[in-house]
């Protein structure tokens, strides 16, 4: 076993580096974590005018970033795509990780944590929060049950028949799990949405809109964050870990899911902010711009960088070829996603309340920058996703039909020449002096 | 259950006993680790004898409101800090706040805030938990045993009217106690939010002793109780011959953010130069 061990440090010094800086990094969560649980959520600086802050964000971020699983699963089970069986795997552990991830930064943010269960037993079906409780307990069960087939698979656990039926059981009713895990995964995505959309009192939040932008955004930023973690592990491990038209449907796909979003959400902002005036809005958007970046970064992150130029990339072919604009553009994606659903969360409680009688400005704007320890737990929920699909991604077949470029080189070099055998098609960049129609012979001896 | 060769097995059935049973006793824990919890109190309360008179009856239901003078108030703070040591509340927590405000036409007046109980109450719809409910005459309670501590209720409040135990307050003393008064309830443990609860221990003692809130002091809000200028009057809005209701049929009222459709139980009288 030690033996083993020493072997593996021996053979990938870098990636068993990686582990340790990652669980070092875990360590500062941990130990942040400690300190807010023993003294209590006034270690933050969130305060009852600001009370949601960035372990919110953390939260709405990893949801929506876990949303490639139900993207892909049901491209997969439900529309009949087999062949992004292909990254349909990654994108499901990507989503247990965002909703395991979410669930710590709950855990951390409500005052209670040891009364976590009570949602499930004192209904309010009237709350969109408990409603999007609900979802998440179900659809990380979903993602569970999609999931364990692949560690079974994986590991030496397929030794064991019983879980090798198991496994196959729970292949056998994926198509339904899929479509249940659809049906949750619209409601609660946009629920959460709903979650600031449906406050009447706060003029930036209050919209109809929100639920779909959250969903549109979460549609297109999920299967991003699983294409970007996919291109990634391909670049570091040298190998092609999903097939060509794969890699261009997901892009596509991505590109046409931002440009819903887009269109939706410059509409939603054409109709309250620029075609019409209602003075709360409008106050509170001049607040806004005032006081906070949140002008700037709306227009610059999240329309800009996070939305058209990436929109550009995935549905230009000839930009959409080269996987290292690929990955820029999805981390774009990512890094406007994670800028809206910040700019939402604050905006809101920036802007003060109104329901003083008088005309006097009464109520000062609020403000919060996150503390130290509010950082270090963030970092810790993050690292804790890396950690554990940079151990996912190495050692759980989570890319059925990756390949190596040593085995792909000689695979379109043994392409190249069965074309170049074919008497009508001229290959250029062939380095063969030979004339275009070999005979038979010639053909032949090149393969021997 | 033996197998065939005597020898004891488990059954499915026997697994399935024992999973349940370590179910229930993981919940029971959870249950019992925390004296506030709503199933706990539950059975506290089976076992205790039952006090006849804890309901409020009577010939017609009531439904408790406030109306708050404006053009009466004097900015004194006397209700805010009657408020504080009533119910052990810290400054930075008060659940009855003083503003200074201006009328259109430049006068300055005085607005007090308790939690306005709204029959809509944006905080109750958002509640995941059902820990802010209604009750039957109309005040919005808060169950500390049941809040989680998600603070949504916060986030859609329009009045900004609640406030979170962001630390266990221990036994630091409250500056208040006892110049204005002293504590009738206990301190809320860190992680739950708390309001102003129109000091419903005093109504539902009073009740059961056949006091009316807003006439009997005893039976009536502290902060009611303290206002030197008689601003604030206390009373059942259901009944046409209390107080506030009477106030409310010959004087122009208004109550906050109306346009929001919460329709609150505390009614406002404007101040002088101002028009509804």
């Amino acid at each position: 076993m030690t033996a083993r061990v020493i072997n593996f440090v021996r053979r990938s010094p870098l990636y068993v580096l990686w582990l340790l800086f990652l669980l070092v990094l875990m360590g500062i969560g941990a130990v942040s974590a400690l300190h807010v649980l023993i003294n209590g959520l006034g270690v933050t600086n969130l305060t009852n005018q600001l009370p949601w802050g960035l372990w919110i964000t953390v939260d709405l971020s990893s949801i929506a970033l876990g949303a490639g699983a139900f993207t892909l699963s049901a491209a997969v089970y439900i529309f009949g795509l087999h062949r992004y069986e292909s990254i349909a795997r990654a994108a499901v552990f990507v989503g247990l990780l965002g909703y395991t991830s979410a669930m710590l930064a709950l855990a951390m943010d409500i005052g209670r944590p040891d009364r976590f269960y009570h949602p499930v037993l004192y209904w309010n079906v009237h709350s969109v929060l408990w409603e999007i409780t609900m979802c998440v307990i179900f659809y990380t069960t979903v993602l569970l049950m999609e999931f364990i087939p692949v560690v079974i698979e994986s590991t030496p656990l397929r030794r064991r028949r019983i879980l090798r039926q198991i496994a196959h059981l729970l292949h056998r009713i994926m198509p339904v799990v899929a479509l249940f895990g659809m049906g949750l995964s619209l409601l609660h995505q946009s629920s959460l949405g709903a979650t600031y959309g449906v406050l009447t009192a706060r003029p930036v939040w209050y919209s109809p809109s929100a639920p779909v932008l959250f969903i549109l955004s979460a549609v297109a930023a999920g299967p991003s964050l699983t294409l970007f973690v996919t291109l990634l592990t391909g670049m570091l491990r040298r190998k092609r870990m999903i097939p060509l038209d794969v890699q261009n449907g997901v892009a596509r796909f991505i590109g046409f899911a931002i440009l819903a979003y887009l269109y939706l959400k410059v509409w939603s902002w054409a109709a309250t902010n620029y075609y019409s005036h209602s003075p709360a809005i409008a106050g509170s958007i001049e607040l806004l711009s005032e006081n906070t970046p949140y002008g700037f970064t709306f227009w610059w992150f999240e329309i800009l960088l996070g939305a058209l130029v990436p929109a550009v990339i995935f549905l230009w072919p000839r930009l959409r070829r080269n996987p290292l604009l690929l990955m820029l553009a999805s981390a774009l994606v990512i890094g406007g996603l994670v800028v809206y659903r910040w700019n939402v969360t604050l905006s809101g409680f920036t802007v003060p309340l109104d329901w003083s009688p008088g005309v006097a400005e009464v109520f000062p704007i609020n403000t919060y920058e996150p503390a130290l320890v509010e950082w270090g737990v963030a970092l810790g929920i993050v690292v804790y996703s890396w950690f554990f699909f940079s151990l996912g991604a190495r050692f759980l077949n989570l890319y059925p039909q990756a390949k190596s470029l040593d085995e792909i080189a000689a695979e379109e070099a043994a392409a190249a020449q069965a074309h170049s055998a074919a008497p009508l098609v001229t290959q250029k960049q062939d380095a063969d002096p030979a004339p275009l129609s070999l005979s038979d012979s010639q053909a032949n001896s090149f393969k021997g | 259950m033996n197998d065939n060769n005597g020898i004891p097995v488990l059954s499915r059935r026997d697994l399935i006993k024992l999973l349940i049973g370590s179910g229930v006793s993981v919940a029971a824990a959870l249950v019992l680790a925390d004296p506030l919890d709503p199933l706990m109190r539950q059975v506290v309360a089976a076992l205790q004898p039952k006090d006849e008179h804890t309901e409020p009856t009577g010939p017609r239901h009531p439904h408790w409101g406030m109306v708050i003078d404006l053009s009466k108030c004097i900015g004194c703070e006397y209700c805010v800090y009657a408020c504080q040591a009533t119910n052990d509340v810290p400054d930075d927590m008060r659940w009855n706040i003083h503003l200074v405000d201006q009328t259109p036409t430049g006068q300055t007046f005085h607005v007090t805030r308790p939690c306005l109980h709204c029959q809509h109450a944006p905080c109750v719809s958002v509640c995941p938990v059902t820990a802010t409910y209604y009750r039957e005459d109309g005040l919005v309670m808060m169950d500390y045993g049941k809040c989680i501590g998600c603070r949504y209720c916060q986030a859609a409040c329009p009045y900004g009217a609640r406030v979170f135990n962001w630390t266990d307050r221990g036994d630091t003393p409250n500056e208040r106690i006892p110049a204005w008064g002293t504590p009738e309830v206990e301190r809320r443990p860190r992680g739950v939010v708390e309001k102003c609860t129109f000091c419903v221990h005093r109504i539902d003692a009073g009740y059961a002793r056949q006091l009316t809130p807003g006439v009997d002091p005893d039976a009536t809000p502290a902060c009611v109780n303290i206002c030197p200028v008689r601003a604030r009057t206390f009373g059942n809005l259901n009944d046409p011959d209390s107080e506030v209701s009477r106030i409310i049929a010959n004087t122009p009222t208004f109550r906050l953010r109306e346009d929001l459709g919460t329709d609150a139980s505390v009614y406002y009288i404007p101040p002088e130069g101002m028009t509804i």
